[in-house]
């Protein structure tokens, strides 16, 4: 029997504790401000720090807005054949964050604007070595 | 700063042109401002040109060296202004400066695209350092989905009902059959467009502009000059443009910061917006007519509230009363918009510039705002730029 590996789409963005799952990124130590992915800098204008640390965020937000994509996205991002329509979402993290990710939802239809929402990490494709690939998605907490 | 005048206009239809040249479509567009100026090529003294990266340009941008060498080499200096959709008002802006500083008497700017078919792929690096690489191969999020995400929050917060959506479209062309640059001239009804395929939901496809091929140009010139050719200049009343803010909530990679009061805003339209009202001594209420850059419907609600021309949560009621119609009290894209025209990104700024011209000088045929005296065009351009400019006469 083979086992599926799950494969992150990329490195060095999430990882999955015994919390839930983390958004992985950085906060200024000096004004607080937050990034993902991570930034070697403060990018605020108002903020004269240069120092920022490893932070990591998530799993509670809420869904700030969400969209279902209809039709199939153009190169660079990749999807199973044929194509299924998957659902965005645009999440506020407590944290100061406002993070876009996929949807994680049989049903787009019960999504709502200001909805609580948990980061997952799940599956957006298989690659040519029958593996998961993974993203961070969110779903109805 | 010395006065700048709009002399000449001039623009090659908008839609799909597989046996034109971008240098041909930009041709017919210059040739054209610089008759309507009573100007002749070799009496223009600098170019300003928006550099696109899809077409001509020898591949590095270089679109104004691409006319120059077509309408013939007079040596004239040329600058190359590269600002995504925004690069068109970016070069109306420098053509501007050009000639308020006291450098240039007469300047042509230029602004010409042929896009690639399809979707645009927005990013062209395919880096993971590259915020727009890794939005797409992460999450897998082309521009509509972009507008999508807005125009759901906004029908959240103010009620906005798909059929209003669909208004707009209807509105859009409903004016557009009376221009003839239009690539769209046929209306539809609300009907058509809710059954047009859906996009990113709730945005359908006749509710999102498509990608064209198109040109258009202005011959700008000093005070002086411009009371040797005409009786009747248009005026530069400001020309302003803007990046955005750190904290406006639009998340142009995988992420922003989230403003508490949970609001998103383009601040780079807003900022350059604000800095024309201030530098021409407009306010808001003084608009006769607005040529916004409606990459969808969601925009014609939005902007107008956020830059002060009606109150929050009143763009659907106005839409509702025919108030942005051309006869009516905020009239929106009387031209027919991007909707009608499609997106041909670097040359969208001057599109609005040509458009604007034509209404204040009472040209506008069956689509004229009755009396126009002043007008605000505006861009959104990749990498968070953004043109506006306030014409009058």
């Amino acid at each position: 029997m083979t086992t599926t590996k799950r494969v992150p789409v990329t490195e060095g963005l999430f990882e999955e504790t015994a919390g839930g799952a983390r958004l992985l990124g950085s906060r200024c130590a000096t004004c607080n401000s937050t990034y993902f992915p991570k930034s070697p800098v403060c990018h605020n204008p108002k903020c004269n720090g240069s120092a920022v640390e490893d932070a990591s965020f998530g799993p509670l937000g809420k869904l700030w807005s969400y969209s279902v994509q209809h039709y199939a996205p153009p190169p660079p991002a990749k999807f199973d054949e044929p194509y299924e329509p998957y659902t965005l979402g645009l999440v506020d993290l407590p944290e100061g964050l406002r993070v876009l990710g996929r949807m994680s939802t049989d049903n787009p239809n019960s999504l709502e604007v200001g909805m609580n929402v948990e980061l997952v990490i799940e599956r957006i494709h298989g690659d040519d070595d029958g593996n998961d690939v993974v993203s961070w998605m969110f779903r109805p907490a | 700063m010395r006065d700048v005048a709009v002399i000449g206009v001039g623009m090659h239809p908008w839609g799909k042109f597989p046996d034109s040249s971008i240098t041909q479509m930009c041709r017919q567009a210059v040739e054209a401002a610089l008759e309507d100026a009573g100007a002749e090529w070799p009496d223009v003294q600098a170019v300003s040109a928006g550099s696109s990266r899809f077409s001509g340009g020898k591949g590095w941008g270089l679109n104004g060296n691409d006319v120059v060498e077509d309408m013939g080499p007079t040596g004239v200096p040329v600058y190359n202004l590269s600002a995504g959709c925004a690069a068109g008002g970016n070069a109306f802006d420098i053509g501007h400066m050009l000639v308020s500083s006291g450098m240039y008497n007469m300047v042509l700017v230029v602004g010409g695209e042929k896009m690639p078919k399809g979707m645009i792929q927005l990013s062209g690096v395919d880096e993971e350092t590259d915020p727009e690489y890794l939005r797409q191969i992460a999450v897998g999020m082309p521009g509509p989905a972009f507008w999508a995400l807005l125009c759901r929050r906004r029908m959240a917060e103010h009620g906005t009902t798909e059929e209003q959506l669909a208004d707009i479209a209807v509105k859009a062309h409903q004016i557009s059959v009376h221009n003839q640059n239009a690539r769209f001239r046929k209306e539809f009804t609300q009907e058509d467009v809710l059954n047009s395929a859906l996009v990113s939901d709730p945005l359908h496809l006749y509710e999102i502009c498509p990608v064209s091929d198109g040109a258009a140009a202005a011959i700008l010139c000093s005070a002086e000059e411009a009371r040797k050719r005409t009786t009747d200049p248009i005026w530069v009343a400001a020309s302003a443009v803007a990046t955005a803010q750190f904290d406006d909530g639009i998340p142009r990679g995988l992420a922003s910061p989230a403003p508490a009061d949970g609001h998103a805003y383009h601040s780079e339209a807003l900022l350059a917006v604000e800095s024309c009202y201030e530098k021409a001594g407009v306010s808001p209420k003084d608009v006769d007519l607005v040529e916004l850059q409606d990459n969808t419907v969601y925009y014609e609600l939005a902007f107008p509230e956020e830059w002060g021309l009606c109150e929050p949560g009143e763009a659907e009621s106005l839409l509702e009363r025919g108030e942005t119609l051309p006869t009516g009290k905020l009239p929106i894209n009387p031209s027919g918009g991007f909707l009608c025209f499609g997106e041909a990104t670097t040359a969208m700024g001057m599109f609005q510039v040509c458009e604007l011209t034509w209404q204040l000088r009472g040209q506008a045929g069956a689509r004229q705002v009755p009396d126009a005296k002043i007008g605000l065009g505006q861009t959104l351009g990749l990498g968070s730029n953004a043109s506006a400019v306030i014409l009058k006469r």
